[in-house]
């Protein structure tokens, strides 16, 4: 899917990490023809990492969170969202009616959280936009002082820190016990240990979880009753905003299927939260963090422009997490169930750097309240040589 | 062109020195060394798109 390099016009469907990582990528790459960059946001791209910390304590400016300004030479269309895509005419179509035609195209429209409420059913709170983010703080300072926190994984945890941080009481409920899918039972143990001691309620709901009141005031599961509360949060995963390739015959419900090289068809390539990665005819997993976006917004620009031969870009397993005075880093897959080999505790009570080992190969790191360049943490995790 | 990093506020996540090698490192403690003062023309655009990476936007890029 080589494109001439003479005036030719990409089309990049998003505004975050992925969406401006392929924009730089193909500059990067020598690619001198138009870049539009088509987000339905209002606000410039931003990180949503500091969304669950600051921004939603209301500590800090949600400004700090925008990425450094695009140069001229990439347009940048805020409010614009994408209703359609046409392969054969190569064509986007904006609400409004709009028609952006292209010669390559990108799609990074991310995901959306994943929400609870029943149809019509107002007054949920979730953590994805920066406007989501300045509901809570603007709740905050109204003078909420109790949470319902649905669901246990990072982002919950995190949103959950951010809360007791403030004086709010909060209750984190999840089907499942906290983190455990995420990081091992070892892990999960440790950083649940911390929240506890912050304050933090924890209850399970295996049959799930339903709001309560309009505007929501609880929620209510048969193990926990109604638990009534000021803020009710969900942070129970996200949705890929995929319907507006309907009809293109692209796109699954789990997901954008791309290849190993980020490509979805002649012409287009993928990058970022709407992807899946395709396993044979099967869909795959999706690896929703910002390494993952930045690598595959670098592939998708290499595969469209062609300059390089399109090479599969290589999944780096690091993520972290940063709740109740612990800063996690993660290198690799954690076992479930299996505890480290190895622990070296530092000077500080709570910092640590383990290692877990499979079969006489490392397989994942963590890095705890410690600070080492982050190569090292990728050596001992066996993701680096 | 320059980069300011908002020294501090680094967290050592490594996201720009892996996207632009020859404008970043790292130090010993994961925090960010930015290799050129002031920025060759020829690299500002790798530069920038480092300081884009950065998933806590402590890169500031100064035209």
């Amino acid at each position: 899917m080589a494109i001439p390099a003479a005036r030719q016009k990409t089309v990049i469907v998003g505004g975050s990490i992925a969406a401006v990582t392929a924009a730089d990528s193909l500059r990067l790459q020598g690619y001198d023809g138009s870049i539009v960059l088509v987000s339905e946001e209002s606000v410039p791209p931003y990180s949503r990492v500091p969304l669950s910390k600051g921004i939603l304590a209301g500590s800090q400016d949600p400004a700090t969170a925008y990425l450094p300004a695009l140069p001229a030479d990439i347009e940048l269309r805020l409010g614009a969202r994408a209703r359609s895509l046409d392969v054969a005419g190569r064509l986007v179509t904006l609400d409004g009616g709009e028609r952006l035609p292209y010669d390559g195209l990108i799609i990074a429209t991310g995901a959306r959280a994943r929400r609870l409420a029943a149809a019509g059913q107002t007054g949920e709170l979730a953590v994805r936009t920066i406007g989501d983010a300045q509901a809570v703080a603007a709740r905050l300072r109204a003078g909420a002082r109790t949470a319902v926190v649905v669901g246990a994984g990072f982002l919950g945890m995190e949103v959950a820190s951010s809360l007791v941080s403030q004086g709010v009481a909060v209750t984190v409920v999840d089907a499942d016990p906290p983190l455990e899918r995420l990081v091992g039972r070892w892990l999960a143990g440790l950083m649940v240990a911390a929240a506890r001691e912050h304050g933090v309620r924890f209850s399970r709901a295996r049959d799930g979880v339903r709001l309560v009141g309009d505007p929501v005031a609880g929620i209510y599961s048969t193990e926990t009753g109604v638990v009534e509360a000021d803020l009710v949060i969900s942070a129970v995963g996200d949705l890929p905003n995929v319907e507006w390739l309907a009809g293109t015959g692209l796109a699954r419900q789990a997901g954008l299927p791309i290849d190993g090289c980020c490509r979805v068809a002649p012409r287009i390539t993928a990058a970022g939260d709407v992807t899946v990665r395709a396993i044979g005819s099967a869909a795959g997993r999706r690896t929703p963090h910002w390494t993952s976006a930045v690598e595959q917004g670098r592939a998708a620009a290499n595969a469209l422009t062609g300059t390089e031969p399109a090479t599969p870009y290589v999944a780096d397993p690091y993520f972290w997490t940063e709740q109740f005075g612990l800063n996690v880093k993660i290198s690799g897959q954690l076992p479930s169930s299996t505890p480290p080999a190895s622990i070296e505790r530092g000077t500080d009570l709570s910092s640590l750097v383990a290692q877990w080992v499979t079969g006489g190969r490392p397989v994942a790191a963590v890095s705890v309240n410690h600070r080492m360049p982050i190569r090292k943490l990728k050596v001992l995790s066996g993701v680096l040589g | 062109m320059r980069i300011e990093a908002e020294i501090g506020r680094c967290e050592g996540h490594g996201m720009c020195a892996h996207v632009a090698p020859e404008v970043y490192a790292l130090d010993d403690e994961g925090e960010v060394v930015l290799l050129h003062p002031d920025v060759p023309p020829e690299l500002a655009a790798k530069a920038e798109a480092g300081a884009r990476a950065c998933p806590i936007a402590v890169l500031k890029v100064i035209r």
